[in-house]
């Protein structure tokens, strides 16, 4: 971690900051998944704007699989930052004959599957680092999922196959909000030890601080120097972790309707946090 | 288009069709789940381990993680029973295979009452389930030849492709000389009048020893193999009912959403048409046990088949 210069966080920060404007943006026209799309930040900004390698052509070499769809909109408020959305387009949002869905289908920019049927990612970008692999590529391949996710066989079956084919090109990235569709995960059907479950199918897992860009880079980095299994960054988030006034007013908030939160307020606060940040990259 | 005398009987079709395909084609992966002996997948398992990926007992693993192996460039043919396939990771299909343009083909071994043992084993609905599916290929192949010309357009057709599949004792009816399968295309195998059977897959083996015993009789009839369940030719089938004064559909699956349903849709939809009796298995329950011992319970073998269709006319 003391690898990490500052000037590398404030981009990061700087980044996350603008990731959570968007998020904020887009959904404030007629409500979203807002409080995953801001805690979702840090990791996103890591994800997209330091650790995936660019492929020279605007895009990206490694691949990102999203499995659980509603988090597109973390995708949308980082490629929004990247340049391959339109923020203009991107407000259209959650708005009838959009195409920019809420829960997007394979084939849209920055989605490699089919997302909304949860727990179908890990499998897939499992097969995917497989055929990597097999190709002879250097391809890394992430997945995000949610906990409420590991409710869903199918992707401990994912994980039993990753394991067992070794695919250490492989990091699953797990948003462990300790929230899910109707409450918190603790109360509708506990998934934790997380990280322990993982490590007893075969993988290398690690508990990481979600909204840590420090965090999130030294496990990024340590994921690397694992080469004989995937590897499982156990993020704890918080529901709009990095947008104090929202957090306060919204912690369990799955889904935010365009009436229920106090956009202004929040779009307040974040761009002074950004108008922060540009101050101090600027000095 | 059928080749004279005795059918050869192949022991393990998909043995050699896999191999032969593996070999052509490097970018084939044939998947299984824990399955691979008894679909009898043996020498590519043996010979080409790079092109054979086990997942384990998970159905569901099986179809998303093929998703995945064609996302990375390769075309995956999982293969495993067909109430396994269908019933089990039916969302997977849909959802994961059935949703983009990548070439997924899943084979479903063992469909209809060509399993022994009964209900759990058996899939007498997984034609009308994959149908439904928008954009799907449906294939159900009636002998040796079509299963191996099937696979050789499947390999080249965009998205999820369901091929019924065949093991064991197979015969091989078609001329693969003179054969050659189109996605979509009907094979008219017997002409004859008044009486029009259409069928697909197995049930096409069955309703050629039932033209032969309605021939011996002089019963005049027609015979329609429709292999391609979906996409079909809608024109080529209903010109074939129109054409004759009763229509029978024979299929190894329900009578309810299958080949029957089908047909029916399509005239349906012609308006006026045939009488159109479907013949398959009931919606209720199979029995398990042999091949001949369910057709017989089921009113499927051969001598009471050709009863049926006489009858029905």
């Amino acid at each position: 971690m003391s690898s990490l210069s500052n000037s590398r966080l404030n981009k990061l920060e700087l980044v996350a900051a603008k990731i959570r404007r968007n998020v904020l943006d887009i959904c404030m026209q007629r409500g979203g998944y807002a409080g995953q799309g801001v805690a979702l930040a840090d990791i996103a900004a890591c994800l997209y704007f330091d650790e995936m390698r660019e492929d020279g052509k605007g895009w990206f070499y490694d691949r990102f699989v999203l499995s659980n769809g509603h988090d597109a909109i973390m995708t949308y408020g980082a490629l929004a930052e990247h340049g391959s959305y339109d923020i203009a387009d991107l407000r259209s949002y959650n708005e009838d004959g959009t195409k920019i869905d809420q829960s997007p289908i394979e084939g849209q920019l920055g989605f490699e599957i089919t997302a909304g049927s949860l727990g179908q990612g890990p499998s897939q970008s499992a097969g995917i680092a497989w055929g990597e692999r097999m190709k002879g590529n250097d391809k890394r391949i992430y997945c995000l999922f949610s906990d409420g996710e590991l409710q869903e066989g199918n992707v401990w079956e994912a994980a039993m196959f990753a394991a067992h084919q070794k695919l250490s090109n492989l990091v699953f990235i797990i948003d462990n909000n300790d929230l899910q569709a109707t409450s918190r995960t603790q109360d509708v059907l506990g998934v934790e030890p997380v990280p322990e479950k993982f490590d007893a199918f075969g993988c290398f897992a690690r508990r990481v601080n979600g909204n840590s860009i420090p965090d999130i880079l030294d496990a990024f980095a340590e994921a690397k120097t694992i080469t004989d299994r995937p590897y499982v960054m156990v993020c704890d988030t918080k529901i709009f972790e990095g947008i104090d006034c929202l957090k306060a007013a919204l912690p369990a908030a799955h889904y935010v309707a365009k009436q229920q939160a106090d956009w202004e307020a929040g779009l307040a606060e974040i761009n002074q946090k950004i108008a922060s940040l540009e101050g101090a990259s600027d000095g | 288009m059928l080749l004279d005398g005795p059918a050869i009987i192949e022991p393990a079709p998909f043995d050699d069709i896999s191999y032969d395909l593996c070999q052509r084609r490097k970018d084939v992966v044939i998947m299984s789940a824990d399955l691979s002996k008894y679909c009898q997948i043996i020498k590519v398992k043996n010979e080409l381990p790079n092109q054979h990926l086990d997942v384990g007992m998970a159905e569901q693993n099986l179809i998303s993680v093929a998703a995945g192996v064609a996302k990375a460039g390769f075309v995956p043919i999982a293969t495993t029973f067909a109430c396994y396939a269908t019933r089990r990771a039916y969302d997977q299909m849909m959802i994961c295979m059935g949703t983009g343009p990548l070439t997924s083909i899943v084979i479903g071994f063992t469909p209809g009452i060509a399993n022994p043992a009964r209900i759990h084993h058996q899939a007498a609905e997984d034609l009308g389930m994959i149908r439904a599916i928008p954009d799907t290929t449906v294939i159900d192949p009636m002998d040796a030849t079509e299963f191996q010309q099937a696979l050789n357009v499947a390999v080249d057709t965009p998205g999820l492709v369901y091929v019924r599949g065949h093991r064991g004792n197979t015969p091989r009816l078609l001329d693969g000389a003179s054969y050659n399968f189109e996605l979509g295309k009907t094979y008219q195998l017997v002409k004859g009048e008044n009486i029009g059977v259409i069928a697909t897959g197995h049930a096409t083996q069955w309703a050629l020893e039932a033209s032969e015993i309605l021939t011996q009789k002089g019963v005049s009839h027609s015979l329609l193999h429709v292999p391609t369940i979906k996409p079909v030719n809608e024109q080529e089938i209903a010109d074939f009912c129109f054409a004759h004064k009763s229509v029978i559909t024979v299929e190894n699956h329900q009578i309810v959403t299958g080949l029957g349903s089908l047909v029916s849709e399509i005239v349906c939809d012609s308006g006026g048409g045939p009488k159109i009796t479907r013949i398959g298995v009931p919606n209720q329950w199979a029995p398990g046990g042999t091949l001949p011992y369910i057709r017989e319970q089921l009113g499927l073998d051969a001598a009471t088949l050709a009863n049926r269709i006489e009858g029905a006319a």
